[in-house]
């Protein structure tokens, strides 16, 4: 079994200290492997924002550590912690943040130009990205003439423009009305199955986390359950559940022929999820 | 992030609200403005001193004269009047608060080490000049000798110190017959004047060239060689039985190292009651109170300028507040603190830098502008004055110290922007 892209020992986040002290995070350990679709799913102080902080190296655990390609990361200094992120992940955000005033290249190409790239690199892998997201069109629009779907895709562009190891999505979908929502999600799901981009969403909405291949459920700064499998009927079976552990099991040959029958029914959920909401 | 981008993003951003930008620039315009126009008027006036300067002598010549305690006013002090000495310099005449030189005086200052040669200045007083065709002008003032060679010529040649020349302002030359300068160049005129039997005398000179008038007043009066104003002195002091002695207003001393002789030939003056000044004794002090002025009105637009940088820090502070979101996302995509301290103290550098621009540009303009409307105008009469002299130097030492208060201004904003918490700052609650 190859490394995991990430793991966790015993990840501990607290907040504050004495009476206002609050526990965020209590404890958890386990792996995200390299390919994998993650939801990271929870009631809102769960914890679960908390957790994909920890993971895309925004913050630094109170006690634990986080490893990145099987190299522990809380020790390395702030600015190698910073090119990390910029190199190896991608981030889409639910509030879009983009430069309203800017065109969708130059915010597309914001991590290139973090990381040092010419002009003329820049804008010719923006625009592959966004060509690839069918936006290429939109290249020279300012980012506030777009729609909500077309400021989504422009995100996910940007987090593709690294060619990242792992995109992070913070309800990528929580902004996005149910159509716009399944264009994105059928996005995000393609790059992972055609690029093997390991996902990592955080979401409470059970249809996005239905479509991963595995799901922490989390309640209280701990992992509740833990289910494995692309879920047809977009529901969240409990009874799939098995208990918290760190024993890795979603590598199993079967995952690529699920994926492919949650393409199909992802096509065909995008209209009953379409019809039902209506 | 490459610093060229640092640069262009953080020309960008100061160019997002435009309004805020320009009203923050316009207070660095303002005090770059005051500082340029205060330089440029300190360095103007001092070229204009200079130019003075140049007039009046040059730097190897000590002006000697009698000292000034001699001259003063008996009975300033409580001492009383002093005895009478008839073998002392009883004799001496004083002039404008200095005391005349003798011939012993003279021989003095030559016996001093490191002094080339004396010239003695006398006044002459020449009651006409009369040109070729006979006619008799009216010389209200004769020029010296010494101020020969520093005369601006606009047709001829200097007087020649040894031959029985003289210059003549460019103003006689159609008194003189002449229709342009150079037709009166070479011309023998008399000078008539008085001896002390109240004779009248005659002294015939040639015509070496045609001067104009400069900054420090010379050439605007006939001036005459050595040869021809001692000839003057002599027989204007002659006429009586006696033979008068001779007295010198004072004397120019040629030296010829005067950076390491000037503090012992002075020294050596003093002891022979005599008085010795550099051309930089006599202007420094002006030069200094030129000086004293301009930095003071320099301190004040610094004032002002320290002010605006408030206005920096105001404008970047709001900037980064708004920006928190963008803050945030740029170090969630990786961009270091460094960076981000950097991106901001960009910015604070581009309004110094154009604030520098416009106004150091706006100051030279009013200043030339100024000048040229002022020294052509109400002060036409002023010859060779300056108001305002462009320095380069100057210019760039303005440009670097308003960039560099807008740079620390802008540090305290950079700090708080490259201290945002990414997290806290995609915080969407």
């Amino acid at each position: 079994m190859s490394t995991p892209v990430l793991e966790t020992e015993n990840l501990v986040k607290v907040y504050g200290s004495g009476e206002s002290r609050f526990d965020a995070l209590k404890g958890l350990t386990f792996e995200i492997h390299d390919g994998e679709s993650l939801a990271i799913v929870g009631k809102s102080g769960s914890g679960k924002s908390t957790l994909m902080h920890l993971l895309a190296l925004l913050d630094a655990p109170t006690a634990g550590v986080v490893a990145l390609h099987g190299r522990p990361v809380s020790q390395l200094k702030t600015k190698e912690v910073s090119r990390l992120r910029n190199e190896t992940f991608g981030f889409v955000f639910q509030q879009f943040f983009l430069n309203a005033h800017q065109s969708v290249l130059e915010n597309v190409t914001l991590p290139l130009k973090i990381s040092g790239w010419s002009k003329a690199d820049r804008e010719r892998r923006g625009l592959e990205v966004l060509t690839q997201l069918e936006m290429d069109d939109k290249a020279e629009n300012k980012a506030k003439d777009l729609s909500g779907g077309q400021k989504q895709r422009v995100c996910i562009a940007r987090a593709l423009v690294n060619s990242p190891a792992v995109i992070f999505a913070d309800e990528p979908t929580g902004n996005l009305d149910s159509a716009t929502s399944e264009i994105v999600e059928d996005i995000l799901f393609g790059l992972h199955r055609d690029h093997g981009i390991t996902l990592v969403v955080v979401t409470h909405d059970d249809d996005l986390a239905a479509r991963c291949s595995r799901r922490l459920i989390m309640q209280d700064g701990m992992i509740v359950s833990e289910e494995h499998g692309v879920l047809v009927d977009h529901h969240v079976d409990s009874t799939l559940g098995t208990e918290t552990d760190t024993d890795d099991d979603t590598f199993d040959p079967s995952q690529l022929g699920l994926e492919d029958q949650d393409e199909i029914d992802g096509a065909d959920q995008a209209e009953q999820s379409e019809g039902g909401r209506a | 992030m490459k610093s060229f981008d640092v640069a262009k993003t953080a020309l960008g951003n100061t160019l997002r609200s435009k309004l805020r930008t320009f009203l923050t620039v316009i207070a660095i315009v303002i005090g770059a403005f005051a500082l340029t126009l205060t330089f440029g008027m300190g360095a103007g006036i001092n070229k204009y001193v200079d130019h003075v300067v140049e007039g009046f002598g040059q730097e190897d010549e000590m002006y000697v004269m009698g000292s000034q305690e001699a001259a003063q006013e008996q009975g300033a002090d409580d001492e009383g009047p002093s005895e009478y000495d008839a073998d002392g310099d009883s004799g001496e005449m004083t002039m404008m608060g200095t005391s005349t030189l003798d011939d012993d005086d003279i021989d003095a200052v030559r016996d001093i080490d490191g002094v080339e040669s004396v010239q003695a200045i006398v006044m002459i007083d020449v009651d006409y000049l009369e040109g070729a065709d006979g006619e008799q002008w009216t010389v209200n003032r004769m020029g010296e000798s010494v101020d020969a060679r520093a005369l601006e010529m606009v047709a001829g040649d200097p007087p020649a110190q040894d031959a029985m020349e003289l210059a003549v302002p460019e103003a006689w030359v159609s008194a003189l017959g002449g229709d342009s300068p150079s037709d009166v160049v070479g011309d023998t005129v008399q000078l008539g004047f008085t001896n002390l039997a109240q004779e009248e005398e005659t002294v015939e000179a040639t015509i070496s060239g045609v001067s104009e008038p400069s900054v420090s007043q010379t050439g605007q009066v006939p001036t005459p060689s050595r040869e021809l104003s001692e000839q003057i002195n002599e027989a204007a002091m002659s006429g009586l039985p006696e033979e008068q002695p001779s007295t010198y207003i004072y004397a120019v001393a040629q030296v010829d190292d005067m950076e390491a002789d000037e503090t012992s030939i002075k020294e050596q003056l003093t002891d022979d009651g005599l008085t010795g000044m550099t051309l930089e004794d006599q202007l420094g002090m002006i030069q200094g109170i030129i000086n004293t002025v301009t930095w003071v009105l320099g301190g004040f637009a610094i004032i002002a300028l320290v002010a605006a940088s408030f206005g920096i820090v105001n404008t970047l502070l709001m900037s980064v507040q708004e920006r928190t979101r963008e803050i945030g996302l740029m170090k969630a995509l990786g961009m270091s603190r460094g960076k981000v301290f950097g991106l901001f103290s960009m910015e604070a550098i581009v309004i110094g830098l154009m604030g520098s621009l416009i106004g150091v540009g706006a100051g030279v303009g009013a200043g030339v502008i100024g000048n040229a409307l002022l020294v052509n105008g109400p002060l036409e009469n002023v010859v060779g004055l300056v108001l305002f002299a462009v320095d380069p130097i100057s210019i760039v030492l303005i440009t670097v110290l308003v960039v560099g208060i807008a740079f620390l201004a802008g540090t305290l904003p950079a700090a708080r922007a490259a201290k945002k918490d990414p997290i806290d700052a995609l915080r969407y609650e």
